[in-house]
C-alpha cells in the first residue's frame, strides 16, 4: 500500500469519497436553537446599525477567526490585526449576508481571505526545502521538546499552497466539515478534499520524523 | 467489502463517513492491518498538527471588540446595486397600482371621446377627434398621425363588450395583478428568511 497523500491514485481516492459523501443523507444536526436564535438577533440589530450587537458576534467569534488567521500567516500579532480587518469588512459587509449559511462560516470566508490577501502583499513564498525540520528526541526536556514539534509544525504548514494550506487550517483546527469548507472557500467539496489530501501528504513528508517519534 | 479502503479512509477519519458507508469501512479496518496503518499515520498527522498551541492572547477580548469598534464605520455599507434594487422594490406596488390607474384613465377617456363623438355631443372637439380617427387631414404626417389616432382611439374605446378594448384592458389588468400576486410572495418569502 502506498504512503498517504501520496499523489499517484489521489484522484480516484477523491471521486470515491465524493460519492460517498453524496449517498449520505440524514446528516445529525447538533445546535442550541436558543444560541442560534439569539445570533440571528444580533445579525438582524448589526444589520440595521447596531454596534453594541455586532461587538457581541465579534466576542462570539473572535477566537476562531483569530485562529483561522495565526494558522494561515504564522504569525500571532499579524493574526490580531487581520482579525480586526477582517471583522471591519463583516461589519461593511454585513447587509449581504444572508442567514441561509452560518454566521460563522460567512466570517471565516471573510478571514481567509483577508489573510491570502496579507500573504499576496506579503509575497510569502516559502519554499519547502528551505525549511528544515529540526530533529527529534535530543530535547533536553520535554518541553523544549514540544516547542521544537510546534515549529515544525508551524513551518510545514506555512510550506503549503495558501489554498490547501487554508482547507488543511479549517478542517483540523477549526472542526469544519466538508461542506462548511466548501462553503467558506467557495469551492467545490470534491476540491476541499483534493486540497486536504494533499495538505496532508505534505505533511506527512514534512513531518515524517515527528510522525516516527515514540 | 472487496479491496481496501483508502480512497475512503480521509473522508472515514474526518467523520464525513455515516450509515452503510461507516459501516463497511468499520468492517474492513477490524481485518485490515495495512488499512489500520494507514488511517494511524492520518490520526497521527491530526494530533501533531493540533498539537501545536494556539496563538497567544495578545489582546483580552473586550480590547479586541473595542479595537473593532473603533473602526467600524457610521453603519454597514449597502452596494449601490442593493440600493437601487431595494428602492425599486419597495416601490413596486405603487408603480403597479398607479400604471393600473393610468391604463383604466385611458381607456375610461378613450371611451368616452369615441362615444361623445359618435353621438355628436362635446362641440367641435369631439367632431375633430373623430374626423381625425377617420382619416382627416392633409398631408403624408396627418394620415400618420390619423391612422394611428383611429387605431388607438377604436382599440381603447372597446369595440363592443367583449371586443378588443375589453380584452386588452383584462389582460393588462390580469398582468399586473400577477406581477403584484409575485411581489407579494417575495415580500411573504423575505420576510420569512429573515425571521429563520
Amino acid at each position: 500500500m502506498r504512503q498517504i497523500g501520496a499523489l499517484p491514485g489521489q484522484a480516484n481516492r477523491i471521486k470515491a469519497g465524493v460519492s460517498a459523501l453524496k449517498e449520505w443523507e440524514g446528516k445529525p444536526v447538533e445546535n442550541s436553537a436558543a444560541s442560534e436564535q439569539t445570533e440571528r438577533d444580533l445579525i438582524a440589530r448589526s444589520q440595521q446599525g447596531d454596534k453594541q450587537a455586532f461587538g457581541e458576534l465579534v466576542l462570539r467569534h473572535r477566537q476562531g477567526v483569530i485562529n483561522v488567521v495565526y494558522r494561515m500567516c504564522g504569525d500571532a500579532n499579524l493574526a490580531e490585526d487581520v482579525a480586526q480587518d477582517a471583522f471591519v469588512r463583516a461589519w461593511q459587509n454585513l447587509r449581504s449576508y444572508r442567514p441561509r449559511s452560518p454566521f460563522r462560516n460567512w466570517v471565516y470566508r471573510i478571514a481567509a481571505n483577508a489573510a491570502l490577501d496579507v500573504l499576496r502583499a506579503e509575497k510569502e513564498t516559502a519554499d519547502v526545502d528551505s525549511l528544515p525540520l529540526p530533529a527529534t528526541g535530543d530535547g533536553p526536556d520535554a518541553l523544549a521538546e514540544r516547542n521544537e514539534r510546534a515549529e515544525a509544525v508551524r513551518r510545514a504548514v506555512m510550506a503549503l499552497p495558501p489554498s490547501s494550506r487554508a482547507a488543511l487550517v479549517l478542517r483540523e483546527y477549526e472542526g469544519l466539515q466538508y461542506q462548511e469548507i466548501a462553503d467558506v472557500l467557495g469551492i467545490p467539496i470534491g476540491t476541499v478534499m483534493s486540497r486536504l489530501s494533499y495538505a496532508r501528504g505534505r505533511m506527512a513528508e514534512l513531518l515524517a520524523p515527528h510522525l516516527e517519534a515514540p | 467489502m472487496r479491496g481496501h479502503v483508502t480512497a475512503l479512509l480521509e473522508a472515514y477519519h474526518d467523520g464525513e463517513l455515516h450509515g452503510r458507508r461507516r459501516k463497511d469501512v468499520e468492517a474492513h479496518l477490524a481485518g485490515c492491518e495495512s488499512c489500520r496503518a494507514e488511517l494511524r499515520s492520518l490520526q497521527a498527522i491530526s494530533a501533531l498538527l493540533r498539537e501545536s498551541p494556539a496563538p497567544r492572547r495578545l489582546t483580552p477580548p473586550d480590547r479586541f471588540a473595542a479595537q473593532v469598534n473603533l473602526r467600524l464605520p457610521a453603519a454597514p455599507e449597502q452596494p449601490a446595486w442593493q440600493r437601487l434594487l431595494h428602492i425599486g422594490w419597495q416601490a413596486a406596488p405603487v408603480a403597479l397600482f398607479a400604471a393600473w390607474t393610468f391604463i383604466q384613465a385611458a381607456f375610461l377617456v378613450a371611451g368616452a371621446v369615441f362615444i361623445a363623438a359618435q353621438l355628436g355631443l362635446g362641440g367641435s372637439l369631439a367632431a375633430d377627434l373623430l374626423q381625425l380617427s377617420q382619416g382627416g387631414g392633409t398631408g403624408i404626417a396627418a394620415s400618420s398621425l390619423s391612422d394611428l389616432w383611429s387605431v388607438v382611439l377604436q382599440t381603447l374605446s372597446g369595440g363592443g363588450p367583449l371586443g378588443w378594448g375589453v380584452t386588452l384592458n383584462l389582460a393588462l389588468s390580469a398582468l399586473i395583478a400577477v406581477l403584484y400576486a409575485s411581489w407579494l410572495a417575495s415580500w411573504w418569502v423575505r420576510g420569512k428568511q429573515q425571521r429563520v
